[in-house]
Parts: structure tokens; C-alpha cells; sequence
């Protein structure tokens, strides 16, 4: 089998298992006991801490560890939101988000929230005329995420965050999730930044929250007061040290990783410029190709390739399972039968040329297979 | 530009004739032992000192420097044999540094009154040799923005851009000994420090009341202790006082609201003996008046009374604020936050007295024989000797 589906999830470093497993054992204290052992734990935990700030390059954030983005999605809205609806209703998000703000957004918008999408350009990025229009002194929280998990469009954090200098009121929250090592955004001056272990491959079930202000953070759920009291829950040690390991390791190597899949990616492209029945949407982070059979069902594309060993994604694992079209693709005004033929090739640490060989090869005997239904 | 030497300029040293040396000497030995772990040799001579770094960075080397009470300055600099050929060359080095369209000025100290060359000959000479072989620089003589210093001495010519303010203040031991109260909080270990720098030599004291507090805490003290010989060069001999009998005894018998205020005269009766028994002369500690409960007017008059010694306060009306940055500066402040119980935040009465009357509490100690407890206090005292080399932090780097 080879994997093509690393913006749904990635595998483990072998260096993040180690340290997985070294934690479990030797660090498997809790990090709230007050004995010598659970002590050193904590000391685990905050050296980890210390390190993946200095590794985001944000030395004077806090980081409240979660067991997801989704988890650490779901506190910065619901407790920024709770907490501001006093001096304002109205939430900037782009067309382009995850369920994980999407859904939230929707409870949201039940409790009084007016919920604006900014508009997206032609390659699939927030368009910054219009979110300037859009900004007034009601709104009080704006969403987006750094790189978009369907086409990989980086998003323009920086001169958000500068523009938004003349807006202290509105938080400013980034689900960085498919971003880590894939772009180099500078974060600095976001409000809170969400980050997911295994989409950089640490393990499942860790995750982290970036927090420019601590005190305007406030606990969703209620517990022991671990995290700052924001977020209760034994901490999971060995995820958060695995997802320490991985992050260095996905940074240390991000820029040769980058160039590679950068060649990959036109390789791929350049496979199928002239499948005519091929639409290959904007390239933008290097990992994503995201391509539609017109006229055929992703989903059929995607079996024909798993046939053949080759795991590529319809639009998004995290919606794949929904009917309805992705937005993602509706936003940037391509027609029905394009999103519906639509399969996501995401690449990772460990693709290699033989991979991309084979996905090539694949991809055009699925092409002649289909041949009948392809417009 | 390679700096080869450190030099360093003495602070009020230079008015003490006698002895003068001794104190030379003194300070010598504290700068080889902040340097410890350095490739570098430090040579003390009657009116300053120069370190050979090879190939150490010259701030790091410097930024060891800046506790140790004596020192005015420093200055990296360039050592050059005494010829006009050697600082022409090395003035160019110098001003390969400067940017275009800023300004220079060469600067000139002759202690060697032998040299061919007089003051304005040397400034000339280097001036001109760097205006006639560079195209960018311009000279100003008011406000440059670079000035290149150029000492002729007896034994060489040294050159250096930058003077870098030291912490000033008599060498230790000029000043006699005082004992230090060290509770591991935020103040005292600026306290102490502060002290130093007046030449005062200092041993430190600390109470403890296990099973009460945790060993960690006492471990917090020692660290600060090995934080502060680190910084100073000097090390600073902690005696840790059993302290449990006295504190649960207090806390039987003396009514709530005035148990801190017999705590803290207590202690500082067993201060004072052991001031006493090292040769001590003064007791030092982090008081700020008005921070918390004992530190009011009221509060230092009903403890005060129990020693005549002089007690030092030199943080007595500073900011808080301001107590944080010279604990941050000098590095004790991480380690003075670590929350660890002492026996004062365990035994802390709900509403101490702000203003706790001395008679009541004179009549509520004189039915308890606290002499022969702080007899026995003072014989289990523990010594600890800081090993100077602060304790690493866990090694988790193979970990993450």
C-alpha cells in the first residue's frame, strides 16, 4: 500500500514511538502528584512546553495541551466567545474551514453570534479587501486556518494579524493543524493557534493551544485544574513529549522535505496536464495536489486506486463522509461535477520518488479505465 | 574583529591604599572562580586586570563578571605591541567595523609617558592612517557614533570600542561579615547580593521544619545559595536550623494573630547567636516595609527587639517591581519562584497582626522555655557548602 492521504493523518517518526514508549515507562507519573516522580514528570512537561514554543518561535505564549486541534478549536471559540459576548456578536470565519470550527460556528450562531465569511480569492486564499470591509468595531472573533487541508492554500496570517492591530477587541484565532512544516508562517501577534500531533507525525491524541493571553482563556470543561485549569484531565505525557520529538524533527527537516515534495508535486501535475478530462486545482503548499476526474464520482476514483495500492482521499477525511459538496471547492466557484470528481493527494515525510512513480502510473490506467464516464 | 584580552577597571579600590593588594588579590580569585569552566587566564595587576580569552566570546566572559562587587568596567580589547606599524594596522580593523556614513573619533590615553609619540601625535597618526585608506568614514568629534579608544601603557598599546558598567562597589571582605536570612523567596537573595556589593562578606541561614516542608524546598535554598556563589564568585556557606520544635511550640502556645510575630523573633534570636559565632557582625535581610504582615513599622519594632545587632534592610523601600528585575538580572528568580512550601506559608496565621503589641507578646513567650530550644536549634545546625557548579537542569534532550 502506498500512502497518499498525509494531510488526513501521517505515521509516527520512530524517534516519536521511542520517546513515546521511554515516557510511557520511566515518566508514566502523574504530573499533579506532589512526590519526587510525579515532580520530574512535571518537569517533563514543562521542558516539552518550553521547547515546542521556542520551536514556533513564540517564547512568551503559553501552550495548553489538548488531545486535539478540534478539542483545542472548540475552547478558543467557546471560551473566547462566552467571555466577549458583551461587547459584540459578530465572528469573521473564511469559506474554507474545517467541521471542527465549522460546526462550533453553527452552535454559535444559535446563541446570538453573527457568523460573516470572508471571501476567498482564485487560488483559494482569505481576500484581504474584502475582510477589511468586513471588519467593524461588532466583531469579536475572526477564524481561519493557516493552510487549507483541501487544495493547501496558505493563508495570509501575517497581514491579518496587522491589520487587525487596529481591532483589539476582535480575537484573532488560526487552526494551524495542516500548517506545521509545511509553511513558514510567523504566528506572532495571533491570539490563539491550534496544532494537531499527528498531522506532523507524532502520535494521535495529542494536541496543543497557543495562547498569546492566558487570562482571557477560560476552562469549557471543568476538572482538577490541570493546564492552567483550562484544560483538566490527567495530561498525556507521552503523547505531549512524542509531539515535542516530532515537531523538531518535522522542523529540522521541513526545508529539504519541502523541495522534494515541491518536485513531486510537479511530477504529479505534469502527469496529467494532458488528461483532458483532468481539472487540477491552484498549487500552493507543496504536500497537497487536489484533482477531479470530471464526470466521475471521487469516491469511484478513489476505490480505483485503492485497487490498484494507491490511498489518496475525496475531499477530507474529517467530511468525507458527508454528502453535501465541499465548501472549499464551492468557494472557489468550481462547477458541481468538478468538486464532485474531486480526490485529494496529500504527501508526506516519507514519500518517496518510487511512490509518486506508482501514483502516476495509476493515476492514468484509472483514467483509461474510466474513460467511458469522463466528460 | 578577534578580542583577544578583557580589561578590567577596579571600582573604589582605587581609594584604599593600604592593603591594597590583599583586596587585588581577593578579587582576582573571584573572577577565576566565576570564570571556572573558561579557557582563560586572569592577571590582577596594583591598578586593574586583564584576562587573556582566547578564543572565549568576550561577553560571555564578561557577563560572568557582572556581579562581582570591585568592578567599575570592562572592555574587550585588542592587545598590540607597542609600535606605530602595529596600531595602524590594527586601527583599520577596528574601522572596517563602522559602517558607511557613520562617524568615528579616535580617542587616546598615553600612561606611558616614554612613548615618541604624544596624545594628539597618536590621535593624528590614526586619524590620518584611517581617513586616507577608507572612503566611507567621516569624523566627529562631539558625538560620534563610534569611538576608538587607544591606551598607550607601559606594557603594550590596547584599543577597544565599548566600557561596559560593572557593578561597581568595594571588593568583598573590605567590609566585614554578616549573616544573611535566606527564605527563598524573591527578596532575600537580592538582599544579600546587594550587601556584597559593599564589600560585606555573607553567610546565609535558613530555617526549616520537616516533615512540615519538603526537601525540595531546602533543595530550592541551596540552589539559590549556589546561584549566588556562582554569580559572585564568593562562596556563600548556608547554615540550615531544625526549626520544627520551635515552630509547632510557638504555635501551641502562642495565640494565633501574634504567632508570626514570635516567629520571627525567634528567628532572629537564633540569628543573632549564630551571627555571633561566626564572627558576624550585622544581620541582612529581604524586608521591604509594608510588602506583608511583619514587615510593617509595628511589626520590625515588636521583632527588632530582640537583638541589638544591627539588622540591614537594604531593599527597605524599593518597588517590588524593581526587587523582581535585579532578581531576574541576577538569575535567582526562577528558582526563587519554584512553589514550594517554607515554613512560613505553612505555619501562616489566617489574620496576623499588623500591628502586634510587644507586651502581649512578651507575656505569651515567657512561659515557654524557648532559650534551651533555640540552644539545641543552634548545635543541629546543618552546613552547606554550594559547589558552585549549578545544579543542570534535568537533560531531557534525547527525549524531545
Amino acid at each position: 500500500m502506498i500512502y497518499f492521504d498525509n494531510a488526513a493523518t501521517t505515521k509516527p517518526f520512530k524517534e516519536a514511538l521511542e520517546t513515546f514508549n521511554t515516557t510511557s515507562e520511566k515518566y508514566f507519573y502523574n504530573t499533579a502528584s506532589i512526590h519526587q516522580a510525579g515532580k520530574n514528570a512535571a518537569k517533563l512537561l514543562e521542558a516539552a512546553r518550553k521547547q515546542i514554543l521556542d520551536l514556533m518561535y513564540l517564547p512568551d505564549y503559553d501552550l495548553v495541551f489538548t488531545s486535539s486541534a478540534t478539542e483545542s478549536n472548540n475552547i478558543a471559540i467557546l471560551s473566547t466567545l462566552r467571555h466577549k459576548k458583551q461587547f459584540g456578536k459578530t465572528i469573521l470565519t473564511s469559506e474554507l474551514e474545517h467541521p471542527s470550527i465549522v460546526n462550533v460556528l453553527a452552535e454559535m450562531k444559535d446563541e446570538g453570534f453573527i457568523v460573516k465569511y470572508i471571501k476567498t480569492t482564485s487560488v483559494g486564499k482569505i481576500d484581504l479587501e474584502d475582510f477589511k470591509e468586513k471588519l467593524d468595531s461588532d466583531v469579536i472573533f475572526v477564524t481561519t486556518m493557516s493552510l487549507n487541508n483541501i487544495i493547501g492554500s496558505v493563508q495570509p496570517i501575517e497581514q491579518m494579524v496587522k491589520i487587525l492591530e487596529d481591532y483589539p477587541k476582535a480575537h484573532f484565532h488560526v487552526d494551524a493543524t495542516q500548517g506545521i512544516g509545511k509553511t513558514d508562517i510567523d504566528y506572532k501577534g495571533v491570539d490563539t493557534i491550534s496544532i494537531s500531533a499527528h498531522k506532523f507525525n507524532g502520535v494521535k491524541g495529542a494536541g496543543g493551544l497557543f495562547v498569546k493571553t492566558l487570562s482571557n482563556l477560560h476552562p469549557v470543561f471543568y476538572g482538577g485544574g490541570h493546564e492552567y485549569n483550562v484544560r483538566s484531565g490527567t495530561v498525556n505525557l507521552p503523547g505531549i513529549t512524542a509531539m515535542t520529538k516530532a515537531l523538531r524533527l518535522t522542523l529540522e527537516e521541513a526545508r529539504s522535505v519541502n523541495i522534494r515534495l515541491n518536485d513531486f508535486n510537479g511530477q504529479i501535475r505534469d502527469a496529467v496536464k494532458d488528461l483532458k478530462s483532468i481539472k487540477v486545482q491552484p498549487k500552493d503548499a507543496p504536500y497537497i495536489v487536489n484533482m477531479s476526474f470530471v464526470g466521475a464520482k471521487g469516491e469511484v476514483v478513489v476505490n480505483a486506486l485503492s485497487k490498484r495500492g494507491i490511498l489518496v482521499s475525496t475531499t477530507s477525511a474529517c467530511a468525507s463522509r458527508l454528502a453535501e459538496l465541499n465548501e472549499t471547492l464551492l468557494a472557489l466557484k468550481n462547477p458541481d461535477d468538478v468538486i464532485e470528481g474531486s480526490i485529494r493527494i496529500s504527501m508526506g515525510h516519507y514519500t518517496t520518488q518510487d511512490d509518486v512513480d506508482a501514483l502516476v502510473t495509476a493515476l492514468k490506467s484509472v483514467y483509461e479505465e474510466l474513460g467511458d464516464v469522463l466528460k | 574583529m578577534k578580542f583577544d584580552h578583557i580589561l578590567i577597571r577596579y571600582g573604589e579600590l582605587t581609594l584604599k591604599t593600604k592593603n591594597r593588594m590583599m583586596f587585588v588579590y581577593a578579587l582576582r580569585d573571584r573572577m577565576r572562580k566565576a570564570l571556572k569552566g573558561f579557557d582563560v587566564d586572569v592577571k590582577a595587576n596594583r591598578d586593574r586586570a586583564y584576562i587573556e580569552i582566547n578564543d572565549e566570546d568576550p561577553h560571555q566572559v564578561i557577563d560572568k563578571l557582572m556581579n562581582i562587587s570591585g568592578i567599575l568596567s570592562t572592555s574587550p580589547v585588542v592587545k598590540i605591541e607597542k609600535s606605530d606599524e602595529a596600531m595602524k594596522e590594527t586601527v583599520m580593523k577596528f574601522a572596517e567595523n563602522i559602517k558607511a556614513g557613520e562617524t568615528f573619533k579616535i580617542e587616546v590615553k598615553r600612561a606611558d609617558k616614554n612613548y615618541h609619540l604624544d596624545t594628539f601625535g597618536v590621535q593624528q597618526l590614526l586619524g590620518g592612517h584611517v581617513m586616507s585608506n577608507t572612503e566611507h568614514m567621516t569624523v566627529d568629534v562631539k558625538n560620534p557614533d563610534y569611538k576608538i579608544m587607544v591606551e598607550v601603557r607601559q606594557d603594550a598599546i590596547y584599543m577597544y570600542y565599548e566600557s561596559i558598567k560593572g557593578l561597581g562597589g568595594l571588593p568583598l571582605g573590605t567590609g566585614g561579615k554578616a549573616l544573611l536570612m535566606l527564605s527563598g523567596g524573591i527578596d532575600s537573595p537580592v538582599a544579600g547580593i546587594d550587601v556584597m556589593k559593599r564589600g560585606v562578606e555573607i553567610e546565609a541561614i535558613h530555617f526549616h521544619s520537616p516533615p512540615y516542608t519538603s526537601p525540595q524546598a531546602t533543595d530550592k535554598v541551596k540552589k539559590l545559595v549556589d546561584i549566588m556563589s556562582d554569580r559572585t564568585g564568593f562562596d556563600i556557606k548556608l547554615h540550615i536550623v531544625p526549626f520544627t520544635e520551635l515552630q509547632t511550640t510557638i504555635y501551641d502556645k502562642v495565640p494565633d494573630n501574634l504567632s508570626m510575630t514570635s516567629t520571627r523573633r525567634i528567628m532572629l534570636r537564633i540569628a543573632e547567636q549564630l551571627a555571633k559565632n561566626i564572627g558576624g557582625e550585622a544581620i541582612v535581610n529581604g524586608e521591604n516595609l509594608g510588602q506583608v504582615a511583619s514587615q510593617t513599622l509595628t511589626s520590625m519594632y515588636a521583632i527588632n527587639e530582640v537583638t541589638s545587632m544591627p539588622v540591614l534592610r537594604p531593599l527597605l523601600t524599593l518597588e517590588k517591581n524593581d526587587i523582581v528585575k535585579m532578581a531576574r538580572k541576577m538569575g535567582t528568580y526562577e528558582t526563587s519562584i519554584l512553589p514550594f512550601e517554607d515554613c512560613c506559608t505553612i505555619f501562616k496565621p489566617n489574620a496576623p497582626k499588623t500591628k502586634p503589641n510587644l507586651e502581649s507578646v512578651k507575656k505569651f513567650e515567657s512561659g515557654v522555655d524557648f532559650d534551651s530550644m533555640i540552644e539545641k536549634a543552634i548545635e543541629n545546625i546543618k552546613i552547606y557548602t554550594p559547589n558552585h557548579k549549578v545544579e543542570a537542569e534535568d537533560d531531557f534532550s534525547d527525549l524531545l
